[in-house]
């Protein structure tokens, strides 16, 4: 296949991404680390590359919206950023070890039945618009973990506090570790953490996934660039693409239902693990 | 132990600068990189896709003074290069304003917090990310 031909190609793909990622906090790379390896042929550490940096642009171009907006908590994202960042390192570094060692598949099998173990605490959480009676713990009193936003579907201002950070912070390495080492947002995992266990509710904490997915993000990039798994040719068009799937993504976000993005979450989570079991077993 | 200085949640010109270095970071990264992709695409006319995913054009300047030679011999791989540097240091420079806030507002804990993740990124990328290549 020419380039020329390509590039489109990637870009169309990356805007579907974008769209998703935003709208359910995942980030795109989900979809674009499959989809580049099973449709473009690209090969799947080249293919995690890109999808840091879709990853990237995801998180800045949403991200901008969101803040904007006051739908994302600064102060709780970066509070939790304590977490993500060492994970990511290590899940980067590795990444890199693995892939000389063509060892990753069994990483593969792995995320894939921890995310199917996120699927039923989902599900049974589904008809929560807000949590109610949150009680903030002595860490997010003391650090001020707590806010308010006008949520625009329900037509009133909406107060919450963080609530059980230490288990929060405990998902969010977690999640920084799978974020670095698969080159996704790990957004799964950063929204359970702020929903289950911090206890906020569903748009702040999809929005907060998104503002802490870039520095998660930016940790593993950087250990994968300087390893040389990234590729500007194609990441630039999938960065492009991505960017402008989220931009999209984030201005409708707040006119959705928080149960509307959920039902959106939910079935990617499920894609997402069977997608990483098949293909640790080397199938499909 | 510190107390929030402002409430607990951050003053609006926070967010907005929060929002604008976000904005600024994507635009210019994306300008880099698109720019420099046409421009490498015109230079390279008849290159097939798995020629691009078999030869990554910037491996030789992922070093610092590799790509500031590359930049100034105005070749698009260093250029594409720096498209890249700038997406990655969008998020960093986000964490670094927020410990510029947190600093300056006698919140000492967050301000400790905002200085690890700094600390852990840039030893990510500088020390760590060589090491491993």
């Amino acid at each position: 296949m020419q380039l020329e031909l390509a590039l489109p190609l990637l870009l169309l793909l990356a805007v579907a991404a974008g769209l998703v990622g935003a709208l359910t906090g995942l980030g795109g790379g989900v979809v674009v680390i499959p989809a580049l390896v099973l449709l473009f042929g690209v090969p799947v550490p080249d293919a995690i590359g890109v999808g840091a940096v879709t990853i990237l642009a995801s998180s800045s171009a949403a991200g901008a919206a969101y803040v904007r907006e006051h739908l994302s908590d600064l102060r709780i994202g970066m509070f939790l950023e304590i977490a993500t960042v060492p994970g990511a390192l290590i899940g980067a570094s590795t990444t890199v070890i693995l892939t000389h060692a063509s060892l990753d598949s069994i990483l593969l099998v792995a995320l894939g039945i921890v995310l199917l173990l996120i699927v039923p605490g989902t599900l049974s959480r589904r008809h929560v618009e807000i949590p109610e009676a949150v009680q903030p713990d002595a860490r997010s009193q003391r650090l001020g973990l707590s806010g308010e936003y006008h949520d625009h579907v329900l037509d009133r201002d909406v107060e919450y506090h963080a609530a059980r950070t230490t288990p929060a912070l405990g998902v969010m390495f977690g999640a920084g570790l799978v974020s670095g080492m698969f080159g996704i947002g790990a957004g799964v995992f950063k929204v359970l953490a702020l929903e289950k266990y911090l206890s906020l509710p569903m748009k702040v904490a999809t929005a907060t996934s998104n503002f802490m997915i870039g520095v998660t993000a930016a940790a593993g990039t950087g250990i994968l660039f300087a390893a040389g798994f990234i590729d500007p040719v194609i990441a630039a068009p999938v960065a492009l693409g991505t960017a402008l799937g989220a931009f999209g993504g984030s201005r409708l976000l707040p006119h959705l239902r928080n149960r509307t993005v959920r039902w959106v979450f939910v079935p990617f989570i499920i894609l997402l693990a069977i997608e990483s079991i098949l293909r640790g077993f080397g199938i499909g | 132990m510190t107390t929030p200085a402002d409430g607990p949640q951050l003053p609006d010109v926070e967010y907005r600068r929060m929002s604008l270095i976000l904005r600024l970071g994507l635009s210019t990264s994306l300008v880099l990189l698109i720019g420099g992709l046409l421009v490498y695409l015109v230079q390279h006319p008849y290159l097939g896709f798995d020629q691009a995913l078999a030869h990554n054009p910037i491996l030789q300047y992922l070093g610092f003074t590799g790509l500031v030679d590359g930049l100034a011999a105005g070749n698009m791989a260093a250029v594409l290069t720096l498209g890249l540097l700038a997406l990655v240091a969008t998020p960093i420079l986000r964490v670094m304003t927020g410990f510029y806030y947190f600093r300056h507002g006698g919140e000492r804990t967050m301000a400790q917090v905002t200085l690890t993740v700094l600390i852990l990124l840039l030893f990510g990328i500088l020390v760590l990310g060589p090491i491993l290549r």
